[in-house]
């Protein structure tokens, strides 16, 4: 099981390095904002993927943090971009 | 390993690879709204799909109901940063090579949305909210459970705000939600099966412009979220006055073909919250 786990988080980790890779790119800001809700989505997903280990639910409760974290912060960054651009 | 994990494993495994071709395609694409497509919704389902095998595969029901907690809130969001970073995006001027675009030529008055207040509060729409307390607590004991109904009435005062009754019917909200799911799944392969040739030669994005046939909010607002969570398609747009929705999909090949799709679907979420749709 663990092994599933583990394999889960490196493909994780491999699509946050790509996102990475976007957010500095660029060119526009929405572009980053896109790759850095993803980077975080990603980060609630593994922590997520790590409970199952255990089955220890400490994790999980982080994770809704984190995905509320980046919905809120795309959310208000959208709102910026068309304040700022009209 | 039992048949639980087996479960588990292959829904965390499908939700991984899932989540890094939208990453990829973030990487790939040739526009804003054309990654948005990819990252926005790909990811979310495929993040969704990580934490209900977490759930399965841990053997444990708490596990799974915040894990199915997570899911639903994915669904939830998904549709409304996506549509909301599209239309920064579109009208930051972050959209060209559009093949065909509705939304240049009307750029519609957009009016605030108010809705009148009223201060009746609904239990019927306390009740998630309380279940929602209760699961984030894991516990279900009696304190936490007069704790929960008090939030949920704090929040259901906090927003009076009159919704048009809507009278979900269960026959077609189950039509509705079976047809979804199959067209999330398959446009999802599709837009994974874009990221995967290396050329995107299939990309041709256009915003279309579709008139609502009825005129209720609240399925418009339905079906611009079911839109917008599917990949391969985005509502950058939806204005009252006429009730018009402007899609920005990735594949496109007609006017009509768009319109039809959005039209079939609009059926399908009327049927489901029992709205009549004039022929």
């Amino acid at each position: 099981m663990s092994d599933v786990v583990t394999m889960v988080q490196i493909l994780l980790g491999l699509a946050g390095v790509l996102a990475l890779v976007r957010a500095v790119q660029g060119p526009h800001l929405v572009d980053r904002i896109v790759a850095l809700d993803l980077v975080l989505l990603l980060l609630a997903g593994g922590l997520v993927a790590h409970s199952s280990r255990d089955g220890s639910e400490l994790f999980f409760g982080a994770a809704i943090v984190v995905a509320l974290v980046a919905f809120a912060g795309t959310v208000i960054v959208a709102r910026f971009i068309e304040w700022r651009d009209t | 390993m039992s048949v639980l994990q087996m479960i588990g494993s292959t829904l965390l495994l499908a939700g991984a690879v899932v989540t890094l071709l939208a990453a990829l395609g973030l990487l790939d694409f040739p526009s804003s709204l054309a990654r948005m497509h990819a990252a926005t919704k790909s990811a979310s389902l495929g993040l969704a799909s990580v934490a209900l095998g977490s759930g399965i595969a841990a053997e444990s029901v708490g596990l799974f109901g915040v894990g199915a907690l997570v899911a639903v809130f994915m669904f939830l969001t998904a549709p409304v940063s996506g549509h909301m970073l599209g239309r920064a995006s579109y009208f930051a001027g972050q959209s060209p090579g559009l093949v065909h675009d509705d939304l240049a030529t009307a750029r519609p008055s957009v009016r605030a949305f108010t809705p009148e207040r009223s201060s009746r509060p609904s239990l019927l729409r306390m009740i998630p909210l309380v279940l929602i307390w209760v699961l984030l607590w894991r516990d279900a004991g009696a304190g936490v459970w007069i704790v929960g109904i008090f939030v949920a009435a704090l929040i259901e005062w906090a927003r009076r705000q009159r919704n048009a009754p809507v009278r979900v019917r269960i026959g077609g909200s189950l039509i509705f939600l079976g047809r979804y799911v199959w067209m999330v799944i398959r446009s999802t392969l599709r837009v994974a099966w874009e990221v995967i040739t290396p050329r995107n030669d299939q990309i041709r994005e256009a915003i279309v412009a579709v008139p609502m046939q009825g005129n209720s909010l609240s399925v418009a607002l339905l079906v611009a979220n079911a839109i917008s969570f599917t990949p391969g398609s985005l509502t950058v747009e939806l204005t009252e006055e006429p009730l018009v929705v402007y899609v920005h999909v990735l594949h496109f090949e007609s006017v009509a073909a768009v319109q039809s799709e959005v039209e079939a679907l609009e059926r399908l979420v009327a049927a489901a919250l029992g709205e009549e749709i004039p022929a």
